[in-house]
């Protein structure tokens, strides 16, 4: 079963990371999953691959009740983001779904209906979560050509989906970054590979900078937190990506 | 591991070898359109030649004729079983589908507590029911839709064996005329033959 943690706190606001399970098959890929918690509604951030389903949905039953879910953020449209869509969809048949407009004619086939999605135009779009402001950040082309982040101002909290994962050997997996110069070695090759665009990861650089970010949340390997925010900003900017070794 | 979940996981190979079952069944119904294709295009060839072998050959004329209408019947038959196999294949992906879902809410249910989770379950177990048994009544029509096709082609089968007679009648074009009745008959009984295999698909032995 995956544990969770919980990142940030005031009051009935709350980020719990949904993260590392010791029995998930080496096959699969380790994901991490938010979730956003505001006045007894939840948003959850990626909310996994149909095979982690069980471990995710128990740990957050953990600390949540999984009925108070209001909708699921996909930041893009690979399996490991949302393929566990139908299952989540089985429990809350009401629950929404926040996803690049490029995408939401293709996530229907992992699940849901024309009442599911709500497309998010390519500006970004403002997410009110009973209240609590929450802002899809454009992050295009990292990977995905369709692809957001998701800003919370308040808890200055940003899951970042894929920029800023990291694919960490055991014993190296906590949860938050300790060692910028020895953790970012396990996010380089990611990096190079995954991200299509140098132009589009200046502009993401450039917007993300501009913002104040505590947290720093990628879907993958660990959170940056206080300093080493700017670090990877400054480290993925000087970063020549879209690079195929071989 | 639970009996419910022992069942669960005992049906997947099922359906997996029910989907390939019916990919068979489909690959021998395109097989038999093309042949009753064959048969119509025979079957003009042969009015032709019964209006030069004149009177002789009129009742091998008709005959053909009527093999070109049986040609036609079977190719919509075909067709209807086409559809039939499409509603299978649609039914047996669902529950393919069912199946993946259910084992990983039970998984889910295992790990945590609470009744909205059972409740969940008990409704994804009465949809799992619902496709099955629509899979059952789609296999009961196919079934019946495969008999039907049977019986047609044995009257195809008399017709062919009508026309060989018939050819005997033919006088100067008795052997041409039998040449072709006889290519008829061949290819009735090839048909026939395609058709009593799956008639006898283990398919039709599941629920």
């Amino acid at each position: 079963m995956k544990t969770t943690k919980t990142i940030f706190q005031d009051g009935d606001h709350k980020w719990i990371a949904i993260v590392r399970d010791p029995e998930k098959p080496n096959y699969l890929i380790d994901t991490n999953e938010y979730l956003v918690a505001h006045g007894g509604q939840g948003l959850l951030l990626d909310p996994g691959g149909a095979e982690v389903f069980p471990a995710v949905f128990s740990a957050l039953s953990s600390e949540f009740d999984p009925s108070a879910l209001a909708g699921i953020f996909a930041s893009h449209q690979d399996p490991d983001i949302c393929s566990s869509l139908a299952l989540w969809l089985e429990f809350n048949p009401g629950m929404r779904c926040y996803v690049s407009w490029l995408w939401s004619s293709f996530i229907p086939h992992f699940g849901g209906n024309a009442d599911t999605f709500v497309s998010l135009p390519d500006e970004g779009a403002d997410i009110s979560l009973n209240g609590l402001p929450l802002q899809a950040v454009p992050a295009h082309y990292l990977h995905s050509s369709g692809n957001f982040n998701l800003y919370d101002k308040t808890a200055k909290v940003l899951f970042s989906g894929d920029i800023g994962a990291a694919l960490l050997p055991p014993g190296e997996d906590g949860l938050f970054v300790e060692n910028f110069d020895r953790h970012i070695r396990h996010a380089e090759g990611f990096h190079r590979r995954w991200m299509g665009s140098n132009e589009a990861k200046r502009r993401w650089c450039e917007r993300v900078a501009q913002m104040e970010i505590d947290m720093l949340c990628p879907q993958h390997g660990a959170i940056y937190q206080g300093a080493d925010v700017q670090r990877f900003i400054n480290w993925f900017d000087g970063l020549q990506v879209g690079v195929v070794n071989g | 591991m639970t009996t419910a979940l022992s069942t669960t996981a005992a049906k997947a190979p099922q359906a997996g070898v029910d989907l390939l079952r019916i990919v068979r069944i489909n690959e021998e119904i395109k097989s038999v359109v093309n042949v009753a294709f064959k048969i119509n295009i025979m079957a003009l060839n042969a009015i032709f030649l019964a209006k030069r072998a004149g009177v002789a050959a009129r009742g091998f004329g008709v005959l053909s004729n009527e093999l070109r209408v049986f040609s036609q019947d079977l190719r919509d038959c075909m067709s209807s079983l086409t559809s039939l196999v499409h509603g299978c294949v649609n039914d047996v992906s669902l529950m393919l589908q069912d199946i993946r879902h259910t084992r990983l809410l039970r998984h889910a249910a295992e790990m945590t507590n609470g009744t909205r989770m059972a409740e969940v379950l008990a409704r994804r177990e009465r949809e799992n029911e619902r496709h099955a048994a629509s899979l059952a009544s789609q296999r009961k029509q196919l079934k019946r839709a495969l008999e039907d096709a049977f019986r047609m082609v044995e009257l195809g089968g008399v017709l062919a064996k009508s026309a060989k007679i018939e050819a005997a009648y033919g006088q100067s074009f008795a052997v041409p005329l039998s040449q072709v009745s006889s290519e008829f008959d061949g290819i009735v009984e090839e048909i026939r033959a395609s058709l009593e295999s799956l008639r006898h698909s283990a398919f039709f032995a599941g629920r």
